[in-house]
């Protein structure tokens, strides 16, 4: 290691989401040096929410972006430094990890894995020809180009219905295709009924999509199968897809960080996984609850569990109040 | 070399915030176009880039060539911006 150049870091947080940026917070509070590294959005999913509702302590609910900004602001204000750019891999080299990111290599003695989940794809035909020009996965984003236009949303969570709810401020109507059953929560429901009542939302329960078809300028329909295995056209300008999330550890894929069959991080109950000294928090842990508050306390859990790690290495960890009610 | 950069965006858009972010890191300055306030420019943004997505970043270089990044996509807009 004396022979190594490479920067080197107490501890190398991947991801810049809530379960991130809750961690950095007790980290650096703790003093330990914290470094973030963020491909995507600082505050990740949550910062592409239009209004989030269930985050405690905000009676009026709160916007991703706020709290995205609130969660960085603090992290930032106790010294977390947030580098844009990517982690390709990680391997073990004992008392530090080597992560190999997108402007070069370096060393941290702890990592905490917090990349968090992305919007999977259907994979049907004209999903990927459309993409950005008809077919989108950001409502937040791209909803504003539909002004009094037709739209169809895949899906049925509460992804999906939380995101119709915020296009119904700029489409004529809109489509909503569930495969199976409304997984949505009552909350979320009752809020879309007025929508269905008014005739601005249409509900289809039991249709898969089966194709997305348009041509030079842009989409036109989306063909679903119906319960009664016929075909049925949604005519449409534009597609929004929520049907579900996949975790983003395509980078962990050659490491001993040990994956569940759907490709979520494995942790023992002090969140460390497969590989000593490296931590995993929020929705890419596997058991994960997919919830913005349960992320933040995962970051908190492994944060203090981190602090023990490199404490049982040697590290001498300055006493600072873990909270201001302690 | 960079003349000058036009960033299209919206009120709600995360992705907008990064590519803000990260030419504000930069040291970079940059103008904002916010569709939300200037709807009418819609089709201006899409005309450009062929997409009905935001951010699109227009980065104009002093031979008065332009190079248009669509979304945050730092592979693009870094080389582009540098």
């Amino acid at each position: 290691m004396s022979n190594d150049h490479t920067p080197q870091h107490e501890l190398v947080i991947i991801g810049a989401g809530p379960a991130a940026l809750s961690a950095a917070i007790y980290t650096t509070r703790e003093d330990i040096e914290t470094v973030l590294y963020e491909r995507g959005v600082i505050g990740g999913l949550a910062a592409v929410t239009d209004i989030i509702d269930n985050y405690p302590g905000f009676s009026k609910g709160v916007t991703g972006l706020e709290l995205a900004d609130s969660l960085r602001d603090q992290a930032e204000r106790f010294g977390a430094k947030i580098e844009l750019g990517e982690v390709k891999s990680i391997t073990d080299e004992g008392a530090f990890k080597r992560l190999v990111t997108d402007s070069g290599e370096l060393l941290a003695r702890a990592v905490l894995i917090a990349t968090g989940s992305d919007y999977m794809r259907t994979g049907i035909p004209g999903e990927e020809k459309y993409y950005a020009r008809g077919v989108h996965f950001c409502a937040t984003c791209d909803g504003a180009f539909y002004r009094d236009k037709k739209l169809v949303v895949i899906g049925g969570g509460n992804s999906a219905i939380q995101e119709t709810l915020f296009l119904t401020r700029f489409a004529s109507h809109i489509d909503i295709l569930v495969r199976s059953t409304l997984k949505a929560s009552d909350v979320l429901i009752k809020e879309m009924q007025p929508f269905i009542d008014s005739a601005k939302i249409t509900l289809h329960i039991g249709v898969t999509p089966k194709e997305i078809v348009g041509d030079e300028n842009g989409v036109n329909k989306v063909v679903g199968i119906n319960k009664d295995s016929k075909e049925e056209d949604f005519n449409c300008d534009g597609v929004f897809v929520f049907i579900g999330l996949k975790p983003n550890t395509a980078f962990l894929k050659s490491s001993k960080v040990e994956l569940d069959e759907r490709g979520f991080v494995i942790t023992n109950q002090d969140l460390e996984t497969a590989m000593p000294g490296v931590f995993a928090a929020g929705d890419v842990r596997s058991g994960a609850t997919m919830q913005i508050a349960s992320a933040s306390g995962e970051g908190a859990t492994a944060a203090l569990k981190i602090r023990e790690y490199l404490e049982g290495r040697g590290r001498e960890i300055k006493s600072a109040p873990l909270s201001v009610t302690s | 070399m960079v003349k000058n950069i036009t960033i299209f965006t919206t009120n709600t858009c995360g992705y907008c915030q990064m590519v803000k972010t990260y030419l504000k890191a930069k040291g970079m300055g940059f103008d904002e176009v916010n569709l939300d306030s200037e709807p009418q420019r819609r089709s201006e943004a899409h005309r450009l880039s062929g997409a009905l997505t935001v951010p699109v970043t227009v980065v104009t270089k002093t031979d008065d060539s332009q190079e248009i990044i669509v979304g945050y996509n730092l592979a693009k807009l870094a080389p582009a911006v540098n």
